[in-house]
């Protein structure tokens, strides 16, 4: 057995001697994830995957698309093979222990099961203008169950701007997929990162992603997720503001039919002077539940800090479940915070002003609610032109028609 | 020789609020082209009369008429109202957030062509048209892009009214203290729009407090709404005796 193998054997051992999520546990009670099982794998694709029988990487799952005018100068991409025990070493080098928290079987199933991950920095280039990188991040599933790992390191003062996309089509969704996914983004001192997810699983999907996060002195990073309901469908995220100035922006549009999706946010400000700020959209209908969980701490210390967090949820139609919990914990006197959770109907006085000028109600209503929409990933990513790219790709309208198709045609 | 139809006509319009009835029995006739400044006291209606018009959910209409070149305007859905060619400019005209201001408009506009069976116009003809309308009313061009109301300030927010007013074109347009929030040359943009929309055969219900705006407008008529009802009717001359001796001193309408 080489130490590759070792390694995975261990997670299981450890998984089996400390169980699975406990269905008590406060940041899961809500939307308890699958079974353990589920996040293994078929013991017969690890057996062959030991063997060397595995599919070929094939990219590991990551393609990576340079955008823009500065092509990839200055990104070290690295697709690394973690059966591979040499290869696992760099991939997993640097990595925090899984740890005792709340999620940690999440990430000791990960250990586990993980077989291919992207390890990807971006470092200033000497004699270059300071443009910032832009960058696609493309993933799809290549197996049943699986645990796919990005590693990003942006070196001190570089800018990158990253489209990360996790869409399955009709087609390539035949078969559900089991994945939990792990990320880990280091922002080195001054760099600044703005990060658009969008994570469009199949209906019947089990998916869980975990960001972490950590910013080093006035290092920037702005996230917007646009995530979609699935049978199981996690979004955590955990942020560690531990340098002075450090600022983080979080924003998520969560978009649920009739399934479910639980967006956890945590944020860790160590550090005088740094910010978070957090704030999500939940459009749900039908049958859909939906937990929104943001949660920053002020670290002892944290000066001057400033935290904020917005939560709102909208009832489109049906009777989804929404739930919407924002949490502070503060250690520190000279800090600001501020937090709130809305839940509600879309703002009347606009709908009667967009109806005032000639939108019959269900018109009034699209254009509202995908204003919104659009305004929470602008809080975050401000007018940068991925987004603005981005979001006339028409995507995000097709998909919000697509709802208010389904609202349509579901009896009252 | 007859007078033609007036394109507005209230008969007898009661409105309720909540609890509160707040129009006991409104009316008035509104020819095309023409324009009436309607005037009160703080509460006396006036919003309340262009709301109701409107068709604001909050709004309920007790009793009454009010017909629009004929057409029921109280028997018809808000946006129908609109499309019959009712424009309702906010007193504190709302924020659309993510809504760019030139969709926003755009989408009503081409709303109303096709209910006119008039062909939708594509995004270049309209910028087109919303970047020429925009400068005639002093609005930086770049408003076109922003959210609509969104960080806009009350004099801009007028502005915007007036830019949708020109591109909508409507038949009759209810202004409601249109010059609050507004600038000298802001007051100047209202005045030459109002006039230029006139002259093509757009009447004007006109609230406002401010009798130098009220004397560029040049009304046909000028009203006084005092507890729900016209209490008063008259030219310029009433609105400049209202702008010296105040609502206060004046006297409640008779039967009221």
């Amino acid at each position: 057995m080489n130490p590759s193998q070792a390694e995975r054997l261990a997670a299981r051992q450890h998984l089996q001697r400390q169980g699975w999520i406990a269905r008590r546990s406060e940041a899961f009670h809500h939307l308890p994830p699958p079974e353990l099982a589920h996040w293994l794998g078929q013991p017969e694709a690890d057996a062959d995957a030991d063997d060397g029988n595995a599919p070929a990487l094939a990219g590991a799952g990551w393609t990576l698309h340079p955008l823009g005018h500065g092509g990839a100068h200055g990104v070290d991409a690295r697709w690394l093979d973690a059966l591979d025990p040499a290869q696992r070493a760099e991939l997993l080098a640097g990595l925090p222990p899984p740890g005792d928290g709340e999620a940690a079987p999440f990430v000791w199933a990960h250990r586990a099961l993980c077989r291919q991950g992207l390890r990807l920095r971006l470092s200033a280039t000497p004699g270059q203008p300071a443009a910032p990188v832009v960058l696609q991040l493309r993933h799809q599933p290549h197996q049943r169950a699986e645990a796919p790992l990005l590693v990003l390191e942006v070196d001190a003062g570089v800018h990158c701007v990253l489209l990360e996309t996790h869409e399955r089509t009709a087609a390539d969704g035949a078969h559900p997929v089991t994945q939990n996914l792990h990320g880990h983004i280091r922002l080195a001192a001054g760099a600044h990162l703005q990060h658009l997810r969008v994570v469009a699983p199949q209906a019947q999907d089990q998916i869980a992603h975990h960001l972490h996060v950590s910013l080093a002195p006035a290092a920037h990073y702005a996230q917007a997720l646009v995530a979609t309901g699935s049978a199981y469908h996690l979004q955590r995220s955990t942020v560690q503001l531990s340098g002075r100035g450090a600022r983080a922006q979080q924003a998520a549009l969560l978009l649920l039919d009739d399934q479910q999706l639980d967006h956890q946010a945590h944020s860790d400000l160590a550090a005088a002077h740094s910010a978070s700020a957090v704030e999500s959209l939940v459009l749900a209908q039908g049958g859909a539940r939906a937990v929104s969980n943001a949660y920053t701490r002020i670290a002892a210390g944290a000066d001057e800090a400033e935290v904020r967090q917005r939560l709102s949820g909208i009832p489109l139609g049906g009777q989804p479940r929404l739930i919407l919990r924002p949490h502070l914990e503060i250690l520190h006197d000279n800090v600001q915070a501020a937090h709130g959770a809305t839940w509600g109907a879309l703002p009347a006085d606009a709908l009667f002003y967009a109806r005032q000028r000639g939108l019959d109600e269900a018109s009034a209503r699209a254009l509202i609610t995908e204003g919104m929409a659009r305004a929470v990933l602008e809080r975050s990513l401000g007018d940068t032109e991925l987004l603005s790219d981005w979001l006339a790709t028409g995507w995000l309208t097709q998909r919000m028609a697509r709802q208010a198709r389904q609202r349509a045609e579901t009896p009252a | 020789m007859t007078s033609p139809e007036p394109l507005l006509q209230v008969r007898d319009l009661r409105v309720q609020v909540g609890e509160r009835t707040v129009l006991h029995s409104v009316s008035l006739d509104v020819n095309a082209g023409s324009l009436v400044v309607l005037m009160g006291a703080n509460g006396s209606g006036k919003s309340t009369l262009g709301l109701a018009l409107a068709g604001h959910p909050a709004y309920q209409v007790l009793g009454g008429q009010a017909l629009l070149a004929g057409q029921d305007l109280l028997a018809l859905p808000a946006h129908e109202r609109a499309r019959a060619g009712l424009f309702l400019s906010f007193q504190s005209p709302p924020d659309v957030p993510g809504v760019k201001n030139n969709l926003f408009i755009r989408t009503a506009l081409n709303a109303q062509r096709e209910s006119r069976g008039q062909p939708p116009l594509d995004a270049f003809d309209f910028l087109t048209s919303a970047k020429q309308a925009a400068k005639a009313l002093g609005l930086p061009e770049a408003m076109l892009g922003r959210p609509v109301n969104e960080g806009f300030s009350g004099g801009e927010r007028k502005r915007n009214e007036l830019l949708q007013l020109a591109l909508l074109q409507p038949r009759l347009a209810l202004l409601d203290e249109i010059d609050s929030g507004m600038d000298v040359d802001g007051v100047r943009a209202v005045v030459e729009q109002v006039r230029r929309q006139r002259a093509q055969g757009t009447a004007f219900i006109v609230v406002s407090h401010y009798l130098q705006m009220i004397e560029q407008l040049e009304p046909d008529a000028v009203l006084r709404l005092d507890q729900g009802c016209i209490a008063e009717t008259g030219d310029l001359g009433l609105a400049r005796h209202i702008a010296e001796t105040g609502f206060a001193s004046r006297t409640a309408p008779a039967g009221a």
